[in-house]
């Protein structure tokens, strides 16, 4: 008992070090680069005035559940039939913001690159942290 | 002879399947960056910890000590603390995901770093039930090993 508690305390020092080292580096970088490349906080969609086009990139199901006030549904499954309600609502000056359910999903990346190469659409950005991070949900 | 192979192969599946959830909670490869802030989201699902801060703790340890432990159980010297590590992990992702399933959140696991499809339930518990049992197994063998050599 006493050996397996002094080995344990052995292997959870030896995790400490690297890990320790990453969350530096980590802190470093997040005071640079807050978010990934096509990622936008929720602060940041405020900051631009909330005109943005939200486009819920979740199932049907959960859409109609509830969704970010005037988010068009737009998903992998259906996207030959939503994509029309899309391009309608699109206003080129505006930028388009894509959800999904949290930061484990990848619908709203997906769906943002679709955008970026069927209709050559630039400013089309992720929501960090998806619908999870919509307050009030 | 059969029992070591056996051991062996179950300290290989162990070690495999703590080693690719550690990386993997480290470095998200298909988008490469760092998976840290993903998994902290993916923690925060559960809502199980009283503050954000500690999910992001828990963010950046919890992967190197998958990996570690990973590691550690080919080394004789730490074998039994690295089983008793994968072990603990385990029994607490049993609860974690357990404590969810109970109070129906609709969540990603988390497990395997990002692009995952929401809990099923069942098959998860299964799925570190198993892992649990590998684990102790590894954990008992260990213990015996070390109490031969003392005797």
């Amino acid at each position: 008992m006493i050996r397996a508690l002094r080995q344990l305390v052995v292997v959870l020092g030896l995790a400490l070090l690297p890990a320790l080292v990453s969350g530096a580096i980590q802190l470093q970088w997040n005071a640079v680069t807050p978010v990934s490349r096509d990622e936008v906080t929720l602060a940041t969609v405020h900051h631009w005035g909330d005109h943005v086009l939200w486009v819920d990139a979740r199932s049907r199901a959960k859409y109609e559940k509830a969704h970010i006030p005037d988010a068009v549904l737009l998903n992998e499954d259906e996207w030959n039939s939503l994509v029309h309600t899309f391009l309608d609502a699109w206003d080129p000056d505006v930028p388009v913001v894509v959800y999904c359910d949290g930061g484990s999903c990848d619908a709203s990346h997906a769906i943002a690159e679709r955008l970026r190469t069927e209709f050559k659409i630039e400013k089309v950005f992720v929501l960090k942290g998806g619908w999870e991070a919509w307050p009030g949900k | 002879m059969a029992g070591k192979v056996v051991l062996f192969l179950v300290r290989l599946a162990v070690a495999g399947v703590f080693l690719y959830a550690g990386v993997v909670k480290i470095w998200d490869f298909r988008h490469g960056h760092s998976a840290t802030p993903d998994f902290t989201v993916a923690i925060q699902h559960y809502r199980l910890l009283p503050s954000p801060d500690l999910a992001v703790l828990l963010a950046v340890y919890l992967p190197w000590l998958e990996v570690t432990a990973a590691l550690a159980l080919f080394v004789r010297r730490v074998a039994l603390g690295a089983a008793t590590a994968a072990a603990g992990m385990t029994a607490v992702f049993l609860i974690a995901v357990g404590s969810a399933w109970a109070r129906g959140l609709d969540i990603s696991c988390g497990c395997f770093g990002k692009n995952e499809v929401p809990i099923n339930y069942p098959t998860l518990v299964s799925r570190d039930a198993v892992l649990l049992g590998a684990t102790l197994v590894l954990l008992v063998a260990e213990a015996r090993r070390g109490n031969k050599q003392i005797s």
